[in-house]
């Protein structure tokens, strides 16, 4: 239905369902909050109003049925409905959101969205029960003879307020017939009114006329309750009566049009932004200004945008490196020229701009945690009522900054535990009664800033992971050999989980049995060259920490030389860096270890790697210094034997095209100003192949 | 004089008033008021002048001004108070004859006024108005008071 150029019906649909996904979670929030407060009308209204604005949007787009359903639930949500229904209207509420969101994904198929009939008949429901107390959700406080006239102007201030989701009340005072002062009177009743709200109305307009008035009529909009403004509005020895009605909601079929909805959303966009309503402008019905206002204060970019943006930059990064090689050289040659100093400052000022530039770029992408944190109350909710616990979620560090694509890919993995807590984690409520702890379970996310990291964590205090459980688990699942079990450390056993077949179909339950296994969550963090780490109490909770990189454009990273070709490992994984003699190294189980600090220290040397097999005694000068990087993942650590250090570089990393490298051992590669390709080493990959061909116990 | 339920603060303290008039006989007849709604006369002033000196120094939940005064009118330390303290609770006493200045005081930020000769219920229900005027309070009276008993 719509008559828009296709392009512009496009972009209005994409900026549709983006904000539309929004109010979703609006409401979603707002209904987990009504569950606990089911008589709070402000958060009614709130539910009220981004329902309304769906509505209005989706009518735009032409997506009747969508339009028509929240409608129909617009409708039922008077301020008082709470009262009359408590948890009953929060369970519509989520019902509500759930049916929207898979007509909206049908929607965005092009399919023919699912008939809300469920939803519908909830509501049918909800309308029965409160037939008979209808009349009492129409507000209208005290009886005097008004009329409430108001002006053009003045009714239009009015239906904009109402579009806006305000509240609007028509105000009628009587002046206290014993005043002697009417203008004292009436300016004081003007004093009260603006502290109420906005006056958009007011009869008489000047203290002058007010002499001789007995009745000062007002309209104003508000966010208090009718109540409150009805108790202001009684001032002693200046008003004797009061009489104060919500103003109807005149939706005459003009509101539907196509041009208002879309102004109503603009403006709507653009306060919520700015935090200031911006009056639209009246009807104009062109679609153009309801855009440009949009883009006032923020834009929606395609992220692919972005990412080229990004790309440059990165490109832009290696041109400056190689333009510092080049001034080296021209140093040795022409050391004394005057056009050097020049070359040089330019160089520097350019580096300068080009830091900030990729610093900005880097922080297009960022987004707070709480993107995906904020879905989680309600998949909480969900899963604790399907398996009968009581189970409370609290989020903290919702602000930290991540790179959108990184969020992106922990939502599946950060779902699956979060769901895997609540199922396995926390305990029946008896069970924890009996172990001495509240029943209401708790289940805390928190996010925070490390170094060039972020860390998410999600703790329960439910009963733990028992150690020797999983050890009979994997023997059973053939993942480890009876005898190896005791060699195992406690740490390497809880690693276990994230092996792929750990978990099996006889756990598989409705809440946690969705093919996501554990072994999934260290795939995507290992792709995202993060760690996942767990630590476990029995009987008194697990934590599990995810550490990713802040962002996965550049990193931070250690030069070396082995063997003639360059290498690169992330800085963040680098522990320490000591110089040993040969003869440190020795010996034991077909590796060679060394002893640092009485820690024992397995080796490796990456020109073995690929044939870990019987190591021949180091041969040649015994004399021979190496530097030994030791590289830390979690609790592993083990010492890369190296040549020579080059230098700490920070890389923007390339995908390698398959045939070039066909090693898992390296996750990328880059290209440092003189052409020289690094290889970045991928340290997970390269700790699971030692945990292959030898014991695990030994990497210590 | 008819008996009032105590007027107090949120914290269960009385109020604490300060009273502006030039006549020393006003000044006492409204005292004795609020002593009978429970409150305390934290201060005391003559004039415009003294009344801003010891707004400063005693903070008081009240001020009860009257619009007259020698060497600076009640107006004018309206005025100067509320752009000090922009919450300031001010009530303006006067008689009939002085509308205009009343009006005045109002537009710069004097919350209410009561006409003199000052009767006490219409005082008592004024002062419950005024301090129930919490923002934040969004209804709920901040001075705890029962209906009073004559």
């Amino acid at each position: 239905m719509s008559f828009l150029p296709d392009e512009r019906g496009a972009e209005l649909r994409a900026l549709f369902f983006e904000s539309a996904g929004e109010l979703l979670q609006t409401i979603n929030d707002a209904g987990l909050e009504l569950e606990k407060r089911p008589a709070d009308e402000e958060l009614i209204r709130s539910v009220r109003r981004a329902i309304h604005t769906l509505k209005g949007d989706s009518a735009a787009c032409g997506f009747s049925k969508l339009s028509e359903i929240a409608h129909e639930l617009e409708d039922i949500l008077s301020p008082q409905i709470g009262l009359l229904h408590g948890q009953r209207l929060a369970e519509v509420v989520l019902s509500a959101v759930d049916t929207f969101e898979s007509m909206l994904s049908a929607y965005q198929k092009h399919a023919e969205p699912p008939a809300p009939v469920p939803l519908r008949t909830l509501i049918q429901q909800l309308l029965q029960s409160s037939q008979g107390t209808k009349h009492s959700s129409k507000s209208v406080v005290g009886s005097i003879a008004a009329r409430f006239e108001w002006n053009e102007y003045e009714r239009l201030m009015i239906s904009e307020a109402l579009l806006r989701g305000d509240k609007v009340f028509n105000i009628a005072l009587r002046v206290d017939p014993n005043s002697s002062m009417r203008a004292a009177a009436f300016q004081l009743i003007r004093n009260v009114l603006h502290t109420c709200g906005t006056v958009i109305a007011l009869r008489p307009e000047d203290n002058l006329a007010a002499a001789s008035v007995e009745i000062v009529e007002a309209s104003i909009s508000s966010k208090h309750p009718i109540e409150h403004i009805a108790h202001r509005c009684k001032i002693p020895a200046v008003v004797s009566e009061v009489r104060i009605e919500a103003a109807e909601h005149a939706e005459s079929s003009e509101h539907e049009l196509l041009g208002d909805l879309l102004e109503a959303q603009a403006a709507q966009i653009s306060s919520r932004a700015a935090d200031t309503p911006v009056p639209a402008p009246a009807n104009q019905g062109s679609s153009s200004s309801a855009v440009a206002a949009v883009s006032e204060s923020s834009l929606r970019v395609d992220a692919a945008r972005i990412d080229a943006v990004m790309n440059l930059v990165g490109e832009l990064i290696i041109g400056k490196s190689m333009l510092h090689r080049t001034l080296t050289e021209f140093d040795v040659h022409h050391a004394r020229d005057p056009v050097r100093a020049k070359l040089a400052e330019a160089l520097a000022f350019q580096s300068r701009v080009l830091d900030e530039l990729h610093k900005c770029v880097l922080k297009i992408r960022m987004v707070p945690v709480e993107q995906l944190f904020r879905r989680f109350p309600r998949v909480v909710r969900d899963i604790a009522k399907l398996c009968g616990k009581d189970v409370a979620l609290e989020v903290s560090g919702e602000h930290t900054d991540l790179d959108k694509g990184i969020l992106d890919a922990l939502s599946e993995p950060l779902t699956h535990l979060v769901r895997n807590a609540v199922d396995h984690g926390i305990e029946p409520a008896d069970e924890r009664l009996g172990a001495g702890k509240l029943a209401r379970g708790t289940i805390s996310l928190n996010a925070h800033h490390q170094g060039t990291q972020v860390i998410i964590e999600i703790r329960d205090d439910g009963r733990g992971i028992d150690l020797n459980n999983i050890r009979e688990h994997a023997i059973h699942n053939g993942l480890i050999k009876a005898e190896d079990a005791t060699r195992l450390s406690d740490q390497d056993v809880m690693n276990l989980i994230f092996e792929p077949g750990f978990s099996t179909a006889s756990e598989v339950t409705e809440v946690s049995g969705r093919g996501v296994g554990m072994d999934v969550v260290r795939t995507v963090l290992d792709r995202l060259k993060g760690t996942v780490h767990v630590t476990s109490n029995k009987s008194k909770g697990t934590t599990i920490q995810l550490r990713v990189p802040l962002t996965l454009a550049s990193i931070q990273t250690l030069l070396f030389r082995v063997g003639g070709r360059l290498f690169a490992v992330p800085l963040s994984a680098v522990v320490e860096i000591t110089r040993i003699q040969d003869q440190e190294i020795h010996r034991v189980d077909q590796r060679e270890v060394l002893r640092l600090r009485e820690q024992i220290l397995t080796l490796v040397r990456l020109d073995q790697l690929n044939r870990i097999h019987p190591v021949e005694a180091p041969s040649g000068s015994k004399k021979k210094r190496n530097f030994v990087v030791v590289i830390g993942l979690a609790e592993k650590r083990f010492g890369l034997v190296v040549d020579s250090l080059v230098g700490e570089e920070e890389l923007v990393i390339k995908a390698l095209p398959g045939e070039i490298v066909s090693s898992d051992l390296v996750s990328g590669a880059s290209i440092l100003g003189d052409g020289t390709v690094v290889l970045i080493l991928n340290v997970p990959a390269i700790l699971s192949r030692l945990a292959r061909s030898l014991p695990l116990g030994a990497i210590a | 004089m008819p008996q009032f339920a105590p007027l107090l603060r949120k914290d269960h303290q009385p109020v604490r008033y300060l009273v502006v008039d030039d006549s020393v006989f006003a000044r006492k007849n409204i005292m004795k008021m609020i002593e009978v709604f429970g409150g305390e006369v934290a201060g005391e002033a003559g004039d415009g002048l003294t009344a801003i000196a010891e707004f400063n120094r005693i903070k008081p939940d009240i001020v009860l001004m009257d619009i007259t005064m020698p060497q600076m009118e009640g107006i004018e330390a309206v005025e100067r108070i509320v752009r000090q303290h922009a919450d300031a609770r001010i009530i303006m006493v006067s008689s009939v004859g002085y509308q205009e200045n009343i009006l005045a005081a109002l537009q710069k930020g004097a919350k209410h006024f009561v006409q003199k000769p000052v009767k006490p219920e219409v005082l008592y229900e004024i002062l419950r108005y005024v301090l129930g005027d919490d923002p934040n309070a969004a209804g709920a009276p901040v001075a705890l008071a029962g209906e009073h008993q004559i």
